[in-house]
């Protein structure tokens, strides 16, 4: 692990986030070419030089078909996978750091049953995005105060194990709690969508709602990005991180909205898929070291190319198209599992 | 002129789930002075620490340069005084020249990263406790002593002149224990001021220019060391037989068993 734990010099730091941004845009302009139907590369160039400088060097049936393949469908859907993938990682990031604790994530913290569950009310009652979208993000955050609340029964000291268990307590208050309205659901219309949807799926999405959702989400990316030094101070504990010279309490109630706010827009965009909170965070960590100011910028660009690469795999690999949520189950698990072997070496 | 203290404690109470920890306790901490704080376990120490730092809150008044430490932010408390912890566990993984930078965050702006300057201060840092070759090593697993070190490190890069520690010695053995009075004593005579709790009356007598006794929650005596740590006060507030030898002008305090 000294090995992977290079020299902290900025411009190392600075590498690392512009390698993975230029990884994570090859990413994403491959999976705009591929698919079902591909898009060889002169004919791409030719609709880009139309679109940009009105060069009409393409016939006018491709440009219909371009428009549909590339807007309709494949560009919502690569900026849905990195925006969801870099809320859930950042927000991973966070929680762990700001519990002190590597276990958990949004989805352990029960964020996104949360949200899952607020979501799913708010697709009942009314048809604006605005009110689905802010039940999803009440609600999330009502489900991590509970696991915190939990947590904390009994214990006046900050407990890992104690915090995992308030999480999955309120994760499943959360599940039981859609289960009721999943049962009221119309069995014809509103239940399939409500399942398919928490399943986890990238493919329903509007470029233009997309865009929408994209703003409070790279908002708190970056507010959470810009905000990583400070979580090197929290990690060390409240009252160290005070002599240090911070406002403890007003960073971390910050955090914890950013935190919330990215992945439950995240639930409400493409149901719930787990693990990338968790394993994302985990890996750079091992491959590079813990400091926040590098972590949480590096998880947001890794968890954006990681759920692109899984959403190409799903589109890809079968001719059935599997829901992402599972998907990265499949992938997530082992990969934990590999992580937790090596995983003192990050902690300690 | 008179000299006016960096902090000022006067007439302090504090109490924790109804039991009294602290009651009456003043406190004056001068420039360049190392002042030891003695005292058994529970007497008070860590408490008032924590309340100069407003780690806690408690009845009375807390003076730093004149003025009530209520009006200051965390922010502007960390730019006069450092404190350093006893060593302990941190859960991530982080390298000893990121701990030590972590002593200049409260100087920056809501959006700035450490700048090189920054990183030549805690450089620098490492360099004047004599620990620059453990920067890339990681925090965790150091030895206590390295530890300690670079908590000071990070107290130095704070840029500040008055440290506050607690049990600075504590789990480190007899030879870093040296060490670091030594150079708490070297760094005393650069104009640095050091309020220090210690379980040790000898450490107090080597290193210290005044000693404070505290005994359930009290300041019991305040002055030079030598003239503070007699025999009387080791039996009252230890509850140890001792003689207090002379060599040279340096007293120690030697235990007797029977």
């Amino acid at each position: 692990m000294a090995m992977l734990h290079f020299l902290f010099d900025r411009t190392k730091q600075k590498r690392y986030l512009v390698v993975g941004t230029v990884i994570l845009t090859a990413i994403a302009a491959l999976s705009l070419l591929l698919g079902q139907y591909p898009i060889d590369f002169h004919t791409f160039i030719a609709y880009l030089n139309y679109k940009i400088y009105g060069i009409a060097d393409i016939e006018i049936d491709t440009l219909a078909l371009m428009d549909n393949i590339i807007l309709e469908i494949r560009l919502p859907r690569i900026l849905l996978a990195i925006l969801v993938g870099a809320a859930l990682a950042t927000s991973g990031a966070v929680f762990q750091a700001m519990f002190v604790n590597p276990l958990v994530s949004p989805g352990i913290l029960g964020v996104l049953a949360g949200a899952s569950f607020g979501a799913a009310c708010g697709m009942l009652i009314s048809e604006q995005w605005y009110i689905v979208q802010a039940l999803a993000f009440s609600f999330g955050f009502i489900a991590v105060g509970f696991a915190v609340l939990v947590g904390s029964i009994g214990t006046n000291s900050r407990s890992t194990v104690m915090l995992v268990l308030g999480g999955v307590i309120s994760s499943s208050l959360f599940t039981s709690l859609l289960s009721i309205i999943k049962y009221a659901a119309d069995p014809y219309s509103s239940l399939p969508a409500i399942v398919y949807w928490l399943m986890g799926s990238l493919s329903m999405a509007k470029l233009d709602e997309v865009l929408i959702v994209a703003i409070p989400i790279l908002i708190s990316i970056f507010g959470m990005i810009f905000m990583g030094k400070y979580f090197d101070l929290l990690s060390l504990g409240d009252e160290e991180a005070k002599s240090l010279g911070i406002n403890v309490k007003l960073i971390r109630i910050v955090a914890i909205i950013l935190a919330t706010l990215a992945s439950s827009l995240s639930v409400v965009m493409a149901g719930i898929i787990g693990w990338v909170g968790l394993i994302i965070p985990h890996i750079i960590r091992l491959a590079i070291g813990p400091s926040h100011r590098l972590l949480v910028p590096l998880s947001a660009i890794v968890g954006g190319a990681f759920l692109l690469l899984a959403d190409a795999v799903s589109r890809l690999a079968l001719s059935v198209e599997i829901p992402i949520g599972i998907l990265t189950s499949l992938i997530g698990i082992p990969v934990f599992i590999m992580v937790l072997k090596n995983a003192r070496a990050a902690w300690n | 002129m008179e000299l006016k203290p960096i902090i000022e404690v006067k007439d302090l109470h504090f109490s924790y789930k109804k039991s009294q920890v602290l009651c009456g306790v003043d406190l004056r901490l001068f420039k360049g002075e190392v002042v030891s704080l003695l005292g058994p376990n529970g007497c008070g120490k860590s408490t008032l620490i924590k309340l100069i730092l407003k780690l806690l809150h408690g009845n009375g008044e807390i003076l730093l340069h004149e003025k009530s430490i209520e009006e200051y932010s965390h922010k502007e408390i960390a730019s006069h005084i450092a404190y350093i912890p006893q060593y302990h566990h941190v859960p991530f993984g982080y390298s000893a020249l990121e701990m030590v930078l972590m002593g200049r965050v409260s100087k920056l702006g809501i959006f700035a990263s450490p700048s090189s300057h920054d990183h030549f201060i805690a450089l620098e840092a490492l360099k004047k406790v004599g620990i620059l070759d453990l920067k890339d090593r990681i925090f965790g697993q150091l030895s206590g002593g390295q530890k300690q070190l670079v908590l000071f490190a990070r107290a130095i890069a704070q840029g500040v002149d008055t440290f506050i520690m607690d049990e600075p010695v504590n789990g480190l053995d007899y030879g870093n224990q040296m060490r670091l009075l030594e150079f708490i004593y070297k760094l005393s005579h650069e104009g640095y001021t050091f309020l220090k709790t210690t379980h040790y009356p000898d450490h107090a007598l080597l290193i210290s220019s005044r000693t404070v006794v505290m005994n359930g929650g009290k300041i019991i005596s305040d002055g030079q060391p030598g003239e503070v740590i007699t025999v009387p006060m080791i039996q009252d507030v230890y509850g140890v037989n001792a003689e207090i030898i002379t060599h040279d002008t340096h007293k120690r305090c030697m235990p007797i068993f029977r």
